[in-house]
């Protein structure tokens, strides 16, 4: 990582407080108010139109903030932007690539751009084109690269230079999930080593393997900040309980369980053969189906419950928002 | 190294076909060989001032090096369009570069371009303006500002163009058909002073003219009382289009 030493008490990477970004009368971003410490991944989630690249390009010095503050590293978001460019590494939602030149002379050029020795742009490179497997189209010219791999040559070029916070915008879009995982897993290495991510996506399993906190931003407002497993405890009420018998489906079973207080919904999904039962109460519902099962004649062959996933809380919580606005 | 160092180079890299620099050598080399010689039995001697007359072919032959001009300026909204296109502009903002130095470095590597390709046809004309060269240091001073000064319009013509047209269709044929304009109502082809109203004034609106006149004038010691004003109005040209091109550049939203 770069030289660790930043501005006047920078213990946190980011210190947003009430960011807010205006476009005419309409509110992008309203008092964005969160904190990220060193070493830290944050994720930010939002939907579509949600504030979060708005915000990334207010933290990147791209989008001067309306109001509000915010110190990078120890910096002032407002006054000392090129020290916060000389520290920071973006990776950008939109492609971004030098058009014509082989990927190897790309990475190269724009080691150049951030000022990296000859020498060390050499070893760095040789690394990530092997970290990122792309030996097979290292001369290959970004024209004429696949979505994937110009992602790919993205996300690895970013790392010829050094920082000490990574802002990360969707890195993942087009990739496989080999490389994904592979892409997820090199940013845990940099993180151990110090590098601190501010991380956007919408593929909420990747926010649940690599981030520590999320907040979650609607109409560009944070609603929530905390740690994955303590969104899914507050928000994630909704869980499922899946189960076969061995003689197949039963209609009057369904219907029985239904009927049944315990249990919001139960589904057939007709081509495994299971039931899936939502319920927020899994402890009462698995002694019911035994019990409506030896009733009907039926074996249960399998039954488990299905963990809430940070997909359900974060639905969970944007609907609450939604209907909470209504 | 310099951040301008960084990013000049970058952009003389990155944002430059090999092909396409190749092809805008090639226009004014045919202008040299195949008009000024298919014209010039036809077309008179024609004279600068001070005294000075040459033939068709290099009358034609120092106006087709300021022509390279125009191509080197086109270039800078090349660059800036491409840049834009393939997310490097947003790219390089989040760097350790702020607007200005990204602009200039445009400009500067557009300086490198016209006047380094206007040298190579020079060089390449050489068989044709031989002996009736009369280069002196004013002479050369005058030429280098001549093409100093018609880079920087011409670089901040083609920027301002890049902004406002986001089509790359719709950029190369506007930007195309604009110095196409410049091109044939300015002295490159023909004295704009014997031409009918109105391409005589536009030509004198045209710093295209300017640059010709005195890149002519430098290059064959025709220095004369009308070069000394036309070169002002050139820099006051290029100040104020330079202006108008980092006003619109500021306007890029991000």
């Amino acid at each position: 990582m770069a030289d660790t030493r930043s501005g006047v008490g920078s213990d946190l990477a980011i210190d947003a407080r009430h960011l807010t970004r205006k476009f005419g009368a309409k509110e992008a971003v309203v008092d964005a108010t969160f904190e990220v410490a060193q070493s830290e991944v944050f994720g930010f989630l939002g939907p579509n139109g949600a504030g979060k690249t708005t915000t990334t390009k207010m933290l990147t010095t791209l989008l001067p903030p309306t109001s509000g503050s915010a110190t990078l590293l120890g910096f002032d978001l407002r006054t000392q932007g090129r020290n916060i460019r000389e520290r920071i590494g973006v990776v950008q939602q939109q492609d971004s690539f030098d058009q014509g030149l082989n990927v190897e002379t790309s990475m190269d050029l724009y080691g150049l751009l951030w000022g990296v020795p000859k020498n060390v742009r050499k070893d760095r490179i040789g690394e990530l084109i092997e970290r990122f497997s792309m030996e097979e189209f290292r001369r290959m010219s970004t024209l004429d690269l696949s979505t994937g791999q110009r992602r790919r040559l993205q996300v690895a070029r970013e790392f010829v230079h050094e920082m000490d916070l990574l802002f990360l915008d969707e890195p993942t879009v087009g990739l496989d999930p080999i490389v994904r995982r592979t892409a997820l897993n090199y940013f845990k290495e940099k993180v151990r080593e110090g590098l601190s991510i501010f991380f956007t996506t919408h593929i909420l399993e990747e926010a649940e393997y690599l981030c520590d906190r999320l907040a979650v931003i609607n109409h560009g407002r944070i609603v929530e900040v905390d740690t994955p497993a303590n969104l899914k405890r507050k928000f994630g009420t909704a869980k499922e309980v899946e189960f076969r018998f061995l003689e197949g489906a039963s209609g009057e079973f369904q219907k029985l369980l239904s009927a049944s207080g315990e249990v919001d919904a139960v589904e057939l999904d007709v081509a495994s053969g299971a039931y899936r039962a939502k319920t927020s109460k899994p402890e009462a519902v698995i002694p019911e189906v035994y019990r409506l099962a030896e009733r009907l004649g039926l074996h249960v062959s399998s039954v488990y419950i299905s963990e809430t996933t940070l997909e359900d809380a974060f639905i969970s919580m944007i609907e609450g928002q939604e209907g909470g606005k209504r | 190294m310099n951040a301008y160092v960084r990013l000049v180079y970058r952009n003389l890299r990155a944002n430059l076909d090999r092909v396409s620099l190749f092809f805008e050598l090639m226009f004014p080399l045919f202008f040299i060989f195949v008009q000024g010689y298919g014209f010039g039995g036809i077309v008179p001697d024609l004279h600068l001032g001070n005294g000075k007359a040459i033939s068709y072919p290099l009358y034609l032959a120092a106006g087709a090096v300021t022509l390279t001009v125009i191509n080197g300026g086109t270039n800078a909204g090349t660059q800036l369009w491409y840049d834009r296109k393939n997310g490097m502009f947003e790219q390089i903002l989040v760097g350790p570069f702020n607007r200005a130095q990204y602009i200039l470095s445009i400009i500067l590597a557009t300086l490198i371009i016209g006047i380094a390709g206007s040298l190579l046809v020079f060089l390449l004309a050489l068989p044709v303006l031989g002996y009736s060269l009369a280069l002196n240091l004013n002479g050369v001073l005058l030429v280098a500002s001549a093409l100093f000064l018609g880079t920087v319009f011409y670089g901040a013509v083609a920027i301002a163009l890049s902004v406002a047209l986001r089509s790359s269709e719709t950029f190369q044929i506007v930007s195309t058909f604009v110095f196409f304009v410049f091109l044939f109502t300015s002295s490159v082809f023909f004295p704009s002073g014997t031409a009918p109203e109105p391409i005589r004034t536009i030509s004198l609106l045209n710093p295209l003219t300017y640059t010709t006149d005195a890149f002519r004038a430098g290059l064959f010691d025709a220095w004369t009382p009308t070069v000394g004003l036309e070169l002002p109005v050139l820099g006051a040209e290029a100040a104020v289009m330079f202006v108008v091109a980092v006003l619109a550049f500021r306007r890029i939203r991000v």
